[in-house]
């Protein structure tokens, strides 16, 4: 078959092979003392917690109500006494409410479980509610909540499903074991949304060094009408979402436009899997597998209840091989480094990498050469060593009319920089500012309206 | 021979274009105010922007237009706005110099790290990052962005903190609005006691995080004689206008929070 893919982006030389370690080691469950269950588990609003200290909860159980749309429950991942109700220092600025659950060990689900049946029979109209009540985000790692994505604005029109199985970051292996050990549960996944969405085209997308998962997905999506895998060429971000698309489809994602726009959604394999969870079996979102690797004594792939905290995961494999001098969320292109090991995990938490100091050590920038390796390297196609003078400069006006805002740091320019300069730092700032700036705005345009209407 | 044609040449050529510029000069002639210049000299000439003009161009021509104040650079310094006034013929106001000064005493060591940061040097990055690498969430965080956008080289950063040259800083807000924990606040030059600290959480949340945290006990309260502090949200605040300058609230501080400049 032939193997497509997207133009310009790299090769992680410098990590090649760093999936060896986890790559054949088959997925463990492992459940520990007491779970830190945080609420900005999506982006969009905060879930708002409905335990209070003292409570006893079930597995399954809301612990978190949503707020408005952009909001997804949040449920409690093992069952035992609530312990605390408290803001905790997450990754980013500010706080957020945690819940804090000691685990009792008897492991018993709620008693409510509503399934919907077999993904043949369900009723299309009931498969986006039954997401958006288990909790589903998506699970590579941005924890868009996935009844949103599905949810289009009227005219739109949807022709195919792409399922993310490429898995193109460095280290993590946790969709690829999910592929070889759970790929019926992907299928059902996707044709539930097909169903759900009344699409007729599914395509599995996985990269090639990934064989034995190109096998076992061709198997399990074997006789489903419609369904399909396409194999992908091994390259990084072949697994960005508008990367997938170009290769898979040959369609481009307009800048600043959403997939749908492209007439495609894209769906992760792990988050295709909680679908088929959610519709078949009744049961939300309350585990995800997660590849601990690194500095650790026995890298493993592990299925953990959603807020696990890093240093039981970590305790898990051995503890550590090495002196640790970072530790990712993520792996090491996209990841985003954790401030201490009592930080839970989130839904979208994928990996969980450990560097020991040698590796962890960051190199002092140097100036721009004028090289052009970030330019040929950036999937995009912007011009990241423009973008950073601008931004360098605080000029956010400059670097949005140079795109910073179609930027999806992938890391790949700050990867290929002979003189190791800070390019994806300076571009995450830029957009965080020109996010809020528009944020702003978009308020003040909203209040002047409401006193004009009174 | 040659040589003195091309010398003819070349004399009368200058000689034409002497005379089209002559008249150029003449016709075209645009009238510029003198005190435009006059005025730009007794200026910080940074062009910091503080005043909102473009550069300093910019703003004495405000001036002499009449659109912005006599006083409106503050690098230009009590001596320069009393120039200025002097050339635009006004009365200088009166303004005591405004200095900026750093609230925070969380040096290293003093105040507690929440984590090692190691990653891109600028304190709005990391003030991103998990709630900064300081436990303290109101301190400096001591990466220097102050310092890169002073053109005065007032700032250094020592020990992870900022430390802020009172003779060299000419209160052009700069650094005040780079800071992203707004730790710089600008204050008269004569406000020689300050309380440094702006942590308003619990006396026990506080002392948690740093050494020198004010806890809001209150003994610089009742040691003031003068009624010059008040004691809000667990924070000491001086009332500038009430306090003489003695300094034994900043004997009496168990937090050494209360400094004397």
């Amino acid at each position: 078959m032939l193997k497509k893919t997207f133009k310009r982006g790299i090769h992680p030389k410098q990590h090649r092979g760093s999936k060896r370690p986890t790559q054949d080691a088959p997925i463990e469950n492992y459940v520990s003392d007491s779970v830190v269950i945080h609420m900005a588990m999506n982006i969009g609003t905060p879930a708002t917690p409905c335990v209070k200290k003292g409570d006893q909860v079930k597995i399954g159980q809301v612990i978190g109500t949503a707020n408005g749309f952009m909001s997804v429950p949040v449920h409690a991942s093992i069952s035992g006494e609530v312990t605390a109700v408290e803001p905790i220092p997450y990754l980013g600025e500010g706080n957020v409410t945690a819940v804090t659950i000691k685990n009792d060990f008897y492991d018993t689900w709620v008693d409510d479980l509503k399934p919907l049946g077999s993904v043949e029979n369900v009723d299309p109209a009931l498969v986006i509610p039954a997401i958006r009540d288990a909790g589903i985000t998506g699970m590579g790692g941005a924890s868009f909540p996935t009844h949103v994505k599905l949810t289009f604005k009227e005219g739109a029109v949807c022709d195919t499903i792409i399922v993310n199985g490429a898995e193109c970051e460095t280290h993590l292996t946790a969709d690829h074991r999910l592929m070889l050990e759970n790929s019926v549960r992907i299928v059902d996944g996707l044709r539930a949304v097909m169903r759900a969405l009344n699409v007729e085209k599914g395509i599995i997308a996985i990269e090639d060094n990934k064989p034995d998962a190109i096998a076992a997905m061709e198997r399990a999506a074997f006789g489903r009408v419609g369904v399909r895998v396409q194999v992908l060429k091994a390259k990084y971000p072949q697994g960005g979402e508008k990367q997938l698309i170009t290769a898979v489809t040959g369609r481009q994602v307009p800048a600043g436009k959403l997939p749908i726009d492209a007439h495609v959604v894209v769906l992760n394999v792990g988050t295709c899997a909680a679908i088929a969870d959610a519709i078949i079996d009744g049961k939300p979102l309350v585990s995800r597998i997660c590849t601990v690797t690194g500095c650790v004594k026995e890298p493993k792939n592990l299925r953990i209840p959603i807020g696990t905290i890093v240093e039981d995961m970590i305790g898990a494999c051995g503890g550590f091989s090495e002196e640790p001098g970072k530790i990712f969320f993520g792996g090491a292109m996209t990841g985003i480094a954790i401030p201490n090991i009592q930080t839970p995990t989130a839904k979208s938490t994928n990996g969980v990498v450990v560097f020991n100091e040698k590796d962890a050590k960051s190199l002092d920038e140097s100036a721009c050469i004028r090289c052009g390796r970030c330019v040929a390297a950036c999937p995009v196609g912007l011009n990241p060593y423009k973008i950073k003078v601008a931004a360098d400069a605080s000029d956010f006006a400059a670097a949005e009319k140079l795109h910073v805002m179609d930027c999806m740091l992938c890391g790949s320019c700050a990867y290929m920089c002979p003189a190791r300069r800070w390019l994806t730092p300076s571009f995450r700032f830029a957009k965080d500012k020109i996010t809020a700036e528009r944020r702003a705005a978009a308020r003040k345009a909203a209040a002047e309206k409401g006193g004009n209407d009174k | 021979m040659i040589i003195v044609y091309a010398g003819l040449l070349l004399g009368i050529l200058g000689l034409i274009f002497g005379g089209v510029l002559t008249f150029a000069s003449k016709k075209f002639h645009v009238e510029v105010d003198e005190r435009v210049g006059q005025i730009k000299d007794c200026l910080g000439g940074a062009n910091c922007g503080a005043c909102g003009y473009a550069g300093c161009d910019a703003f004495a021509q405000a001036v002499v237009d009449g659109k912005a104040p006599v006083n409106g650079c503050a690098p230009a310094g009590a001596k320069g706005i009393e120039k200025i006034s002097r050339i635009m013929g006004v009365e200088a106001p009166e303004g005591e110099r405004l200095v900026a000064r750093v609230l925070c005493q969380g040096e290293s060591g003093i105040a507690l790290d929440r984590y090692e940061y190691d990653g891109y040097k600028s304190c709005a990055v990391a003030a991103g990052l998990a709630g900064g690498p300081k436990a303290c969430r109101f301190a400096c965080i001591g990466l220097g962005d102050c310092q890169d956008k002073c053109k005065f080289d007032a700032i250094r950063m020592e020990n992870g903190i900022a430390h802020i040259d009172p003779d060299k800083c000419t209160a052009c807000g700069a650094c005040v609005n780079a800071c992203p924990r707004s730790v710089i606040s600008l204050m008269p030059v004569s406000q020689s006691v300050i309380v440094r600290c702006r942590n308003t959480d619990t006396a026990r949340a506080a002392r948690a995080v740093c050494m020198d945290a004010c806890i809001g006990c209150g003994r610089c309260k009742k040691q003031c004689q003068y009624d010059a502090i008040i004691v809000e949200n667990g924070l000491a605040r001086i009332d500038n206008e009430k306090c003489t300058r003695c300094g034994e609230c900043a004997a009496v501080c168990p937090c050494k929070c209360i400094v004397i400049e």
